[in-house]
């Protein structure tokens, strides 16, 4: 095991870029922190009921008829609505685009508004496990269930497609008719046409080129398994609504709910505290179940909790996305052309679909393959009766580099040169130069932390280790997307900093807490600016309730970002800070405030540092107030490009039993700046998890003759656990530069990106065969061998 | 599941169960208090408010819902309240914060491995894992540790900075028969 090595800063901080433990490291470590689930407990909500929702047998159903009298005459059965009902079938027809991804929207602005394909508790049920019919409230889950088990539904069974190749033939099932007639989806204002990038001319740079690749890749529904499954608790008393929930997107929770239900938005009050992993699940703070338990309260009168058992969490998951993509190259290996096509199955609903096989690939235009003359991309989203594909970790970026990362390491075989001079030769950002700086340090640190040159061979042409052994090393490299310029669309950022008269300090930066460690890097950002009033990171308090009626607009925890963009604004609202506490000292320190300035804590004349006096003095012997500045800014528009990331893995195939072991992963970022060490190894440690787990051993199994997903369970849906991790190596780097105080870039969604096709691109060095599929399972090692 | 028509044979009413739950007896009245299918996770989050213990799948396959029964780690979802009868219960409550196994948890921050906590979610059910595997063994080889905690799932993947916590905590544990 290689010894650890720290990062060095490139710019020395106080606070910032330190490795420390969380802020809220004593508090989880030792349980006292509250999830949604602990806090609504019945005994704290004495008059509280439990919702069950229907769930479709068939993957693809409507319901004919539905008769809930006997669930009603339940004992403890409270209330109880079908579709059926005024007040669900009002419902608006919706969609999960309430979010542009990053911000709170309306239902008139949403994104992808030309897929309402979501009626909330209506009678079509698109997939196997759909929410559908009816909702029952009763005084336990038990009796909610035993409720359910009473309605009587004649369902009429449609025939289902899951293959979203089959799906796009003609006479295959059609699932949404009014908006897709054939499955496909329509273009769209906001994904743009099905060729999305036509740069140059993709067949004319083919024709050019001395060495052509063309490659396969495919990528599978993995479900983010965030470990707190969804919950709420509805209140709807009289004309206001309250919501406890896991949501991470409180403000955008609130907009949902005022529109769909018709309430003015200050009738309607988010709160979110703590989150059990996000992970890009359920992105949008839509869900459904949201209003169904709150028209069940209202119909009750009580407050309403529905909370998904671990089964029925397997209800979003990552997009899947079937690639070909061609390459082709002049001999000393400057790319000419590039051509990509990307079938997305976007499952029961189209949610993000579009933004996953398309927005992701634009940013990449941009910011990887700007110096490739010509580049044409298509792509189709296919729905089917499958579970619906949604967001997860990096939206489409995964499943681009699958492909992506495939045929560099295919074209540089080809061309007999070493990937990494390939990678280098030709990819960077529109406004930037060739070697890019950023990729060429990520790489090149890569390379020497796995052994590169030592261990990389003739693919298949290794030693072989217990007879039956194999090993290679691979890497995969990306774009990251989550520089300040890329954020602009969030508009801004809010934050208000209370310093009290004892220099203690009330950090409001609110974000709902998952686990990311973005409130560890503002806390860090906060005692950076206001390091001058001699505190450090524990006399700040960061309050990590969001309540819609009592917070600042949360900043939604996606693209990696609230790290660092929440810090943005304070290290600017520090200045103010400072400037109002020189205005209060002027009378006591007989200067002006120019003349004056603070430094450890203490107020002193510039003329004279010799004599100050403590900044609390200056509070307490004056008015007693705290100094308050509330701060808003918009991100940093400046375009700078961007850092890369890469992994290198190094794993061992087992030719006799088609298992793969990975042995090593290097996991490397740069970050720009890195706000907070011990948090951005945590993410990239621990996005290897989900990284592994999609490459080898994850995925959802459906039975093909009813269409029924097999494996909604921990037990048969494979997470690797901390015996099937191999050893991790993190090096965080800091080359390139974004703008701002810190010209820092989110890593976290990212740390996933580039392993499944790193292990891939080493299996192939390991034993020569090319697998095309994840997760590769021993079957599909043993079947490209010819062994199966 | 309640299975409200299954009849069961008259019998003489049996005593209550008691269960010591961190230091301190309970008495649960059957039929009233708890069915004979109710779990004991359900028992400690739903009727006593133990909340650090998590229900996140409910069987058996991902270790956040940990307690030591008797001194020993116990899926408590998997295991049927009465089952606890006259037996004693450890929730992550019953932990002094100075633990050495939740210090350490809190404290992880070595270079090179992260922390060994982000969302905190599964954080209970690892430290509870943690508790009884030293009580079994002591001082754990990195292997060991790896094999006595893969019942537990962290999908923030903090496996690195968990097996430090856990190691760093076995050099401040004093195994079980040297206590006063």
């Amino acid at each position: 095991m290689t010894p650890p090595r720290p990062y060095t800063p490139r710019v020395p901080r106080k606070f910032i870029g330190a490795y420390r433990p969380r802020i809220d490291a004593i508090e989880k470590a030792s349980g006292k922190v509250q999830f949604v689930d602990d806090i609504t407990l019945k005994s704290r909500f004495p008059g509280m009921l439990y919702a069950k929702v229907l769930r479709s047998p068939y993957a693809h159903a409507r319901i004919k008829s539905l008769d809930a009298s006997k669930a009603e005459q339940l004992p403890g059965v409270k209330a109880v609505l079908t579709c059926k009902d005024p007040e669900v079938s009002s419902l608006k027809p919706t969609s999960a685009g309430w979010t542009d991804g990053v911000d709170t929207v309306s239902y008139d602005r949403m994104m992808w508004r030309h897929f309402r394909d979501r009626r909330v508790l209506g009678d079509h049920a698109c997939w196997a496990t759909d929410e559908v019919g009816a909702v029952v409230a009763a005084e336990t889950e038990q009796i909610a269930e035993e409720a359910l088990r009473l309605i009587k539904v004649e369902w009429e069974v449609l025939p289902f497609v899951l293959d979203p190749i089959e799906a796009m033939k003609p006479g295959a099932p059609v699932i949404h008719p009014e908006i897709a007639p054939r499955n496909i989806l329509p273009k769209d204002p906001v994904g743009g046409a099905d060729i999305f990038v036509d740069k140059g001319n993709a067949e004319k740079g083919f024709a050019e080129a001395d060495a052509v690749v063309e490659a396969k890749s495919v990528h599978h529904n993995a479900t983010q398994s965030s470990l707190d499954n969804w919950c709420c608790l509805v209140d709807w008393k009289s004309d206001k609504l309250t919501v406890l929930s896991n949501s991470y997107e409180a403000d955008q929770s609130r907009m949902h709910i005022s529109q769909m239900l018709g309430l003015p938005l200050n009738k309607v009050r988010v709160i979110s505290s703590y989150v059990g992993g996000q992970f890009g699940r359920g992105d949008t703070g839509d869900q459904p179940f949201f209003l169904f338990t709150a028209l069940l309260s209202k119909k009750s009168g009580r407050p309403v909790k529905f909370r998904h058992s671990r089964r029925e969490s397997f209800h979003d998951s990552r997009q899947p996305a079937i690639y070909t993509g061609k390459v082709g190259a002049k001999k000393d290996g400057t790319i000419t052309s590039m051509y990509f096509k990307g079938i997305g199955n976007s499952g029961a609903y189209a949610d993000h679909t579009m933004f996953a096989m398309k927005f992701a690939p634009t940013e990449i235009t941009e910011v990887a393959l700007a110096h490739i003359p010509n580049v044409r991309m298509e792509t189709y989203g296919v729905y089917t009766n499958k579970l619906p594909a949604c967001m997860m970790r990096g939206v489409g970026n995964s499943q681009f580099n699958l492909i992506f990362g495939h045929v560099v390491d295919m074209l540089a075989e080809k061309l007999g040169m070493d990937p990494i001079d390939l990678a280098l030769k030709n990819f960077g950002h529109e406004w930037g130069g060739l070697p890019d700086k950023s990729l060429t340090v990520v790489l090149g640190e890569g390379a020497k932390r796995i052994g590169w040159k030592e261990k990389r061979h003739k693919p298949g042409k290794g030693p072989v280790f217990d007879r039956t052994k194999k090993r290679g090393v691979g890497f995969s490299f990306h774009p990251a997307w989550h520089a300040e310029w890329q954020e602009a669309r969030r508009g801004e950022i809010r934050i208000r900093l209370t310093v009290n008269p004892d220099c203690s300090v009330v950090l409001d930066a609110p974000t709902v807490e998952t686990g990311t460690g973005s409130n560890t890097c503002n806390v860090l950002g906060c005692a950076e600016a206001l390091a001058f009033l001699g505190i450090s990171a524990e006399d700040i308090v960061w309050p990590h309730t969001v309540d819609t009626e009592t917070s600042l607009k949360d900043c939604v925890q996606t693209d990696s970002a609230v790290s660092y963009l929440q810090s943005e604004v304070v290290a600017r609202a520090a200045l103010e800070v400072k400037k109002l506490i020189l205005e209060k000292a002027t009378g006591l320190l007989k200067a002006k405030p120019e003349d004056l300035d603070i430094l450890d804590g203490r107020v002193f004349r510039k003329a004279a540092p010799g004599k100050s006096m403590a900044v609390k003095d200056v509070f307490m012997k004056g008015d007693m107030l705290p100094v308050v500045v509330e701060m808003g800014r918009e991100p940093n528009a400046e375009r700078t490009g961007v850092p890369y990331i890469a992994n290198f893995a190094e794993v061992e195939v087992d030719t006799a039993t088609g298992r793969v072991q990975v042995l090593k992963l290097v996991v490397l970022n740069d970050c720009g700046t890195v706000m907070y060490a011990s948090g951005a190894e945590a993410q990239q440690i621990g996005g290897q998890v989900t990284g592994v787990g999609e490459a080898l051993t994850e995925e959802i199994i459906y039975d093909e003759i009813t269409g029924v997903p097999l494996n909604f369970n921990w037990l048969d849906y494979k997470i690797p656990t901390m015996a099937d991790m191999p050893e991790i190596d993190p090096a965080l780097l800091e080359v390139w530069r974004g703008a701002g105080e810190y010209g820092a870039c989110g890593i976290g969604e990212g740390t996933v990106t580039c392993t499944p096709r790193a292990v891939l691109n080493a299996i192939y060095n390991a034993i020569g065969v090319r697998i095309d599929e994840i997760p590769v399972k021993p079957e599909k090692v043993l079947k490209a061998l010819g062994k199966a | 599941m309640a299975k409200k028509n299954v009849k069961r044979p008259r019998e003489v009413k049996k005593p209550p169960v008691r269960i010591m739950v961190n230091g301190a007896w309970h008495e649960f009245e059957r039929g009233r208090d708890l069915e004979p299918e109710t779990t004991l996770s359900f028992l400690l989050r739903e009727k006593l408010g133990y909340t650090g213990l998590k229900v996140s799948c409910d069987e058996g396959a991902c270790g956040a819902c940990t307690v030591l029964l008797d001194g020993r780690a116990v899926l408590s979802c998997m295991k049927l309240a009465v089952q606890a009868d006259g037996h004693e219960i450890l929730t992550i409550e019953g932990l002094p914060e100075d633990d050495p196994v939740i210090r350490a948890f809190a404290d992880q921050c070595e270079p090179g491995y992260g922390t060994a906590l982000q969302c905190g979610f599964c954080t209970p059910g690892f430290v509870m894992t943690a508790k009884g595997l030293l009580n079994e063994n002591p001082k754990p080889t990195l292997a060991e540790i790896k094999e006595g905690l893969s019942g537990n799932i962290c999908r923030c993947g903090c496996y690195a900075g968990i097996a430090r916590a856990v190691q760093h905590a076995s050099e401040d544990t004093v195994p079980e028969g040297e206590k006063k």
